[in-house]
């Protein structure tokens, strides 16, 4: 039998299947970890705005995601913050607080974690902006002054 | 012809070829799921009132962004660009001039976005691609109540 090289045998190298097939399986793997890198879990409802230069999410930070939900059947918003759904945005400061208190804490305890906690704005593109905005004035009621808007690349 | 060789001790022999097959055709579907795969990103923002400072706050030259109920997009009062872009490549290319004026002159670009409170959502987000374009980062967001 030929070496590992190319197996040589009368001058010609032989097909070595088995390297073949361990490049197949790295490109596979490589493929189905980008494939399902990012699962749209939070509130599939929404359809989020595009936005091209957006920055890739950094998912290292204490956070508390707020989902502002549209309805344009009936022209109402929601608030939807940890599974509950708010009608009003005065009804999300105190929730705010305590997840920021708890987040805050939690970051403490882990070494290198960013301390600073943030609110990320998960809203539907169709939203008009003022309940955007009663998101950001309830996550400054509560000191909270990094914000970030959630949104894709492409539809 | 068998469709599976027996060896001499009777034990089926292990097949690469079919193995080959069914891992090129998962492949081609994750190549083709990759392509259409949606990505999750985020526009930063820091919302300005709780910074702390022992100094006095220098005042610099204010751009203010207005959004109208329909969409339109317009820099200190000066409409720009249609209400159907959504690149909005005349402000992107005004407010990297702005940008650069600014790194010249050595003070931050500073940026408010004033919204009608009845504009859709997607637009501000429009106007803050075009403020990360042009690498402006000292952004406020306000929504016109009347």
């Amino acid at each position: 039998m030929a070496g590992g090289g190319g197996g040589i045998e009368k001058g010609e190298p032989d097909f070595q299947i088995a390297p073949m097939v361990d490049v197949l399986l790295v490109i596979l793997i490589f493929f189905m970890i980008i494939t399902s890198a990012q699962v749209l879990n939070i509130d599939k409802t929404i359809k989020l705005p595009i936005a091209a230069e957006a920055l890739k999410k950094d998912d290292s930070r204490a956070e508390a995601i707020v989902n502002v939900r549209w309805d344009p059947a009936g022209n109402v918003a929601s608030f939807n913050f940890q599974d509950k759904l708010y009608s009003k945005s005065a009804d999300l400061v105190e929730p705010l607080r305590t997840a920021k208190i708890q987040g805050e804490k939690n970051a403490a305890e882990k070494a290198g974690q960013n301390p600073e906690f943030r609110v990320v704005i998960r809203g539907d593109r169709d939203v008009p902006a003022l309940f955007v905005s009663q998101a950001m004035n309830c996550a400054a009621e509560v000191g909270i002054s990094d914000i970030s808007f959630s949104t894709v690349n492409h539809d | 012809m068998k469709p599976f060789p027996i060896d001499d001790e009777g034990t089926l022999g292990f097949q690469i070829a079919p193995m080959v097959d069914v891992v090129f055709v998962i492949m081609l579907f994750f190549m083709v799921m990759a392509g259409a795969v949606k990505v999750e990103k985020e526009l930063l923002s820091r919302l300005p009132g709780s910074a702390e400072s022992s100094t006095p706050t220098e005042f610099n030259d204010e751009t203010i962004i207005n959004i109208s109920d329909e969409g339109e997009v317009s820099l200190n009062e000066d409409p720009l660009d249609t209400v159907d872009s959504v690149d909005l490549p005349q402000l992107k290319a005004t407010l990297m001039r702005i940008k650069e004026n600014a790194d010249n002159a050595k003070q931050p670009a500073v940026v408010t976005i004033v919204s009608d409170q009845h504009a859709k959502y997607s637009r501000t987000i429009d106007v803050l691609n075009a403020l990360a374009v042009a690498k402006i980062t000292n952004v406020t967001f306000n929504v016109n109540d009347d």
